[in-house]
């Protein structure tokens, strides 16, 4: 099964985004990594691949330097990356599933082969929107899954698992399809050496947007700025070398507080 | 303005959080309320003083209940719909969205209408940063729960059942079978007092003293991701960004470095207590009260302190 990652890369989500002078998140000098989520889209997808036949191929929306995230892709499963420019200007969740859809096509032309699955982590860490995989299978007229953790091939299409609040919902689907991706039961693999040196030689073919037939599109949501939420204040600390005696004392100031 | 309210339903009952959004969309203008197939829950809707259509559907699997949807929306045309933002809810609007070419927001906290436009507020970056945005219409927008009171019942509104149009092939991910692996109900978003724990419990049988300080207290048990992915507890206990949003009177965090994607779900809280062995642990920076010391020492001692006073 051909199967399209498609890969957003974001500000590490371990460091804390404030708002800067000018009132936009701080994000300069925020190292850039791929998405969390789809880094477990990649390895699911190389565990069908590796299980079942066939190939993963990993695709970003970026500028030129969104290379080295791809590399790191091609080291852990990935066997074939694009990298599209999209149109400048503002896109909201709309717009960038336009483009991924034109960029699915684009990457199977330049595959020579069409994809039988297309995933997407079911959010990016930075906008937490979860929009833009249900759009692209829209866009598509593709069957649509999300949050799912496990496929299996069946006669003529897919078996999908969706982690739900309480449980598992199966689906049953035609391929070709688009899933989005929850954490499943494991993690992405670390890659080896050998597949490093590999990856870091590797060409990635950069495609315009002109080339991938992305036009610029109105956006339906426009950011008009940002806030930072009231800040709590950190109240007292209790240190103690005795557990006993700093339980008392919280449990004074809990009482005080009238929060017990 | 019209907006329609998507009511969405658990055993034929409208979900508290769908219930919420009544609120904002009848202060932007008309509020209509819109369940599928399901007279019961168009009934309890209807109960305040909202009028809901009851559209002619079974509500048997997402795609079903997009087209249903999708077929009142084009009708009808309404500014908007807004929706709780339950997993249901955040593919329901989106892919609503994409066809009736509308702007979607994710998890608003607040609603407003300034010169004739809808403007969304909504968390990003885990919750450091609130993003102000604007909606063309039609409108498709996921309420995060907690942000509006649900509006009191007052004299019946009128039930209409609608009915809709759902082409041939709308159904392309067929539904086989809906398994519930966690059957407790955990009311994270109703806890008075929530005891949370975290990497820092150490094991399940360390994170059994949080179980039994939220016992003592009468409260609902809370867990960051880590203690989630350890196994320690479900993912039903889950608080933050991928779980729920509490706002109880008492949070007590233990073992709980603080991470914004879990503070973020802890903020609503009046009062925090922190247990953490890290002098530095980003938590106490919104601890009302910070214990440093080791959650497994500390925990013991509360609960004999609690016990004390009765």
């Amino acid at each position: 099964m051909n199967i399209l990652v498609c890969v957003k890369q974001v500000p590490d989500d371990y460091v804390e985004i404030r708002l800067d002078g000018a009132g936009k998140p701080a994000t300069a000098g925020v190292e850039i990594v791929n998405n969390a989520f789809d880094t477990y889209a990649v390895e699911l997808a190389a565990r069908f691949c590796e299980a079942n036949g066939g190939a993963v191929t990993v695709l970003t929306l970026g500028k030129d330097g969104a290379q080295s995230g791809l590399k790191n892709l091609l080291a852990v499963g990935a066997s074939k990356a694009y990298l599209i420019t999209p149109p400048e200007g503002d896109a909201d969740e709309n717009c960038v599933a336009a483009w991924l859809a034109a960029a699915v096509q684009k990457c199977q032309e330049l595959n020579d082969e069409p994809f039988d699955l297309i995933l997407c982590g079911k959010e990016s860490t930075d906008e937490i929107s979860g929009q833009v995989g249900a759009m692209l299978a829209e866009k598509l007229d593709l069957p649509f899954v999300s949050s799912v953790i496990e496929a299996m091939p069946i006669d003529g299409g897919l078996s999908a698992r969706q982690e739900t609040e309480f449980g598992y919902i199966r689906y049953e689907v035609p391929t070709p399809a688009v899933f989005t991706i929850a954490k499943p039961g494991y993690d992405p693999r670390y890659p080896t050496i050998k597949n490093k040196m590999a990856a870091r030689k590797a060409v990635i073919p950069t495609v315009s947007a002109a080339e991938a037939g992305m036009e610029a599109r109105p956006a339906r949501v426009v950011c008009l700025g940002y806030a930072e939420p009231p800040h709590r204040q950190a109240g007292v600390k209790v240190q103690e070398k005795e557990a006993a005696v700093a339980a008392a004392k919280a449990v004074a100031l809990m009482a005080e507080a009238k929060a017990l | 303005m019209k907006y329609f309210v998507y009511i969405e339903c658990q055993d034929g009952q409208p979900l508290s959080a769908s219930l919420e959004a009544l609120t904002p969309a009848a202060q932007l203008g008309e509020a209509v309320a819109v369940t599928v197939g399901s007279a019961s829950a168009a009934a309890a809707v209807a109960a305040y003083g909202v009028p809901v259509m009851d559209l002619d559907a079974e509500p048997c699997c997402p795609d079903r209940i997009t087209a249903a949807l999708e077929s009142v929306i084009r009708e009808q045309k309404p500014d908007g719909v807004l929706f709780a933002a339950t997993q249901a809810a955040k593919d329901l609007a989106p892919r609503l969205a994409a066809r009736l070419d509308g702007g979607c927001v994710t998890d608003a906290t607040g609603l407003e209408v300034k010169d004739g436009k809808l403007i969304c507020t909504r968390p990003a970056y885990g919750g450091t940063i609130l993003e102000r945005l604007a909606v063309t219409a039609p409108a498709f927008v996921t309420l995060r729960s907690g942000s509006y009171a649900k509006p009191a019942q007052t004299a019946p509104a009128s039930v209409e059942t609608v009915p809709v149009t759902i082409p041939d092939g709308a159904v392309k991910a067929k539904l086989m079978e809906a398994v519930t692996e966690i059957s407790e109900a955990v009311d994270l978003e109703g806890a008075d007092i929530v005891v949370a724990g975290g990497r820092g419990m150490g094991s399940a049988e360390g994170f059994r003293l949080v179980e039994e300080l939220a016992a003592l207290l009468g409260g609902v048990v809370g867990a960051s991701r880590p203690a989630i992915e350890e196994g320690w507890i479900s993912r039903a206990h889950q608080v933050g960004q991928s779980g729920k949003m509490v706002s109880p009177k008492l949070y007590i965090a233990c073992g709980i470095s603080g991470a914004m994607q879990h503070i973020s779900g802890a903020m609503g809280s009046k009062f925090i207590v922190a247990i953490n062995k890290d002098e530095s642990a980003p938590i106490f920076s919104v601890a009302d009260v910070g214990i440093v010391g080791d959650a497994l020492e500390i925990i013991p001692a509360l609960m004999d302190e609690l016990r004390k006073r009765g």
